[in-house]
């Protein structure tokens, strides 16, 4: 034992200290909190309150109705912000997008493929439930999106790069899905703006007292939570093609990827 | 501190203690390993041990993001990545 | 017991934040930045659980879609906190759009120098910075 490791773990130790006697003393509160806070209040007794409809939302899970109605403009940064990272992410192979591979494969054997593709449909089901059904149970678009996401990262390990190659399923097709689902998520907010020439809220889901419109709160005899389910589905599908991107671009082989960076070394 | 707490709420608390201590050795196992590929096995351990502490805290919506990116997506980018830039360190 | 689970969060914190500062090779350094993003998500969840003695917690979830309103009395007083799990779904979801670009960004590195250690990379790029200013 050097004397350099001794030192790191005291110091390990110390910095754990010094952050463990604030809070035995109190200061996030009494451990565990005895009550929770008002505001934590204010919007459980208000989500589903169908007796006092002044600020409701239609949705019986509390998580999806922060989300997206009382917070919404947070998320809708937030898929800006994701929506930009991935672009940055791509921008570095621009040269080779959408090009087919110069290697070719075989993928794994007959018996993976098989089982795989029952695997497949399963993964793809109960991904695209858990987008569905984001305002009644655990669930919504992003939960949904990762779900479906790593679907066909596996196949185009199991399948090997010619499934993707000689498909329809090219890279302009996934960037219109894409964009088409981010315009859905821009519009479904200025779409009460729209329609009542001026008198609604952005973001609004339910009628409120200023302004008369209001997204439909129920299907049947089941609770849709207005403009909860629309955002959901379209964050999914948003969430979803993004990532299949993403795994696309950095699955190429090497030959191919060093394209982008021929030149570097003598300075173009 | 806590006095008069009910029985079952007892042994939730056990539990998460358990829980989080058993997280303890496999973080300092993976910083500390050599070997790229245990080191990413060791960090998906600890992410399960986590995705059981946040269904005890009842977080269900985080849950299921939890597990779909830490236990799917992120040990499968960084065994890619491994395998592309070299197994062992130094 | 709620203390020990803080203080092995805030421990898993501090050893994962040591990996990142103090190992040179920059997949050990993702892989340590990926489990302090983990460990400080779950400390701010943490801080949304509460006790009460009377009866069992349940999840911020209404279980029936036409509640009285004593149902909705003991909803608000049986709940556990739904701020922090919403503001937690945004910061995994945009920790991991961030992750998938640094893993990237390491991938062009590893083509442009031929290592991933970082006193090589400093240890090159000096080297080239005297050749082109000499």
């Amino acid at each position: 034992m050097k004397l350099r490791d001794v030192l790191f773990i005291a110091l390990i130790i110390f910095v754990t200290f010094i952050l463990l006697i604030p809070t035995l003393l109190g200061s996030i509160g009494a451990t565990p909190p005895g009550d929770l806070r008002n505001i934590a209040k204010l919007y459980l007794y208000l989500t589903y309150n169908i007796f006092n409809k002044s600020f409701w939302t239609a949705s019986p899970e509390a998580v999806t109705a922060i989300v997206w109605d009382y917070r919404g403009l947070d998320t809708l940064y937030e898929t800006i912000v994701f929506y930009t990272a991935i672009i940055a992410a791509l921008m570095l192979y621009s040269e080779i997008l959408g090009q087919r591979d110069v290697v070719g494969g075989i993928g794994l054997s007959f018996i993976v493929k098989r089982g795989f593709s029952i695997a497949l449909l399963a993964i793809i089901a109960v991904g695209f439930s858990t987008v569905l059904h984001g305002m009644l149970t655990p669930g919504g678009g992003f939960q949904g999106g990762a779900i479906v996401a790593v679907a066909p990262v596996i196949a185009l390990i199991v399948f090997s790069r010619k499934l993707f190659d000689y498909s329809k399923l090219s890279y302009r097709l996934l960037v219109a899905l894409r964009s088409l689902a981010l315009t859905g998520i821009v519009l479904v907010p200025l779409i009460p703006l729209a329609l009542t020439l001026g008198n609604g809220f952005i973001f609004q889901n339910q009628v409120k007292t200023l302004a008369r419109f209001s997204y439909p709160s129920t299907i049947i005899d089941v609770p849709m939570g207005g403009s909860l389910l629309l955002l959901n589905l379209f964050e999914g599908i948003a969430v979803f093609t993004a990532f299949m991107l993403a795994f696309i671009v950095l699955l190429y082989s090497e030959d191919l990827s060093k394209k982008p960076l021929e030149g570097e070394d003598i300075g173009y | 501190m806590q006095v008069g707490i009910g029985y079952v709420e007892n042994l939730i608390f056990i539990l998460m203690g358990i829980v989080s201590l058993t997280s303890i050795p496999f973080v300092i196992l993976a910083v500390k390993s050599r070997d790229l590929l245990m080191a990413v096995i060791y960090s998906a351990v600890q992410s399960t041990l986590y995705s059981l502490l946040l269904f005890l805290l009842l977080a269900p919506d985080i849950v299921l993001v939890y597990v779909a990116v830490s236990v799917g997506l992120l040990p499968l980018l960084t065994i890619l990545l491994v395998k592309k830039v070299g197994r062992y360190e130094a | 017991m709620f203390l020990i689970t803080i203080a092995s969060l805030y421990l898993n914190i501090a050893i994962s934040i040591y990996g990142v500062i103090a190992k040179p090779n920059l997949v050990k350094k993702f892989i340590a930045l990926t489990i302090a993003q983990d460990s400080i998500n779950t400390v701010a969840i943490l801080m949304g659980y509460r006790v009460w003695r009377e009866a069992i917690l349940q999840p911020p979830i209404l279980l029936s879609w036409s509640p009285s309103p004593k149902d909705l009395q003991d909803f608000m007083n049986r709940a556990v906190d739904p701020l922090p799990q919403a503001l937690v779904l945004t910061a995994i979801v945009i920790g991991l759009a961030v992750n998938i670009f640094l893993v990237s960004t390491i991938l062009h590195l590893y083509r442009h120098f031929k290592t991933v250690d970082m006193d090589e990379i400093s240890k090159l790029k000096r080297g080239a910075i005297v050749e082109e200013t000499a």
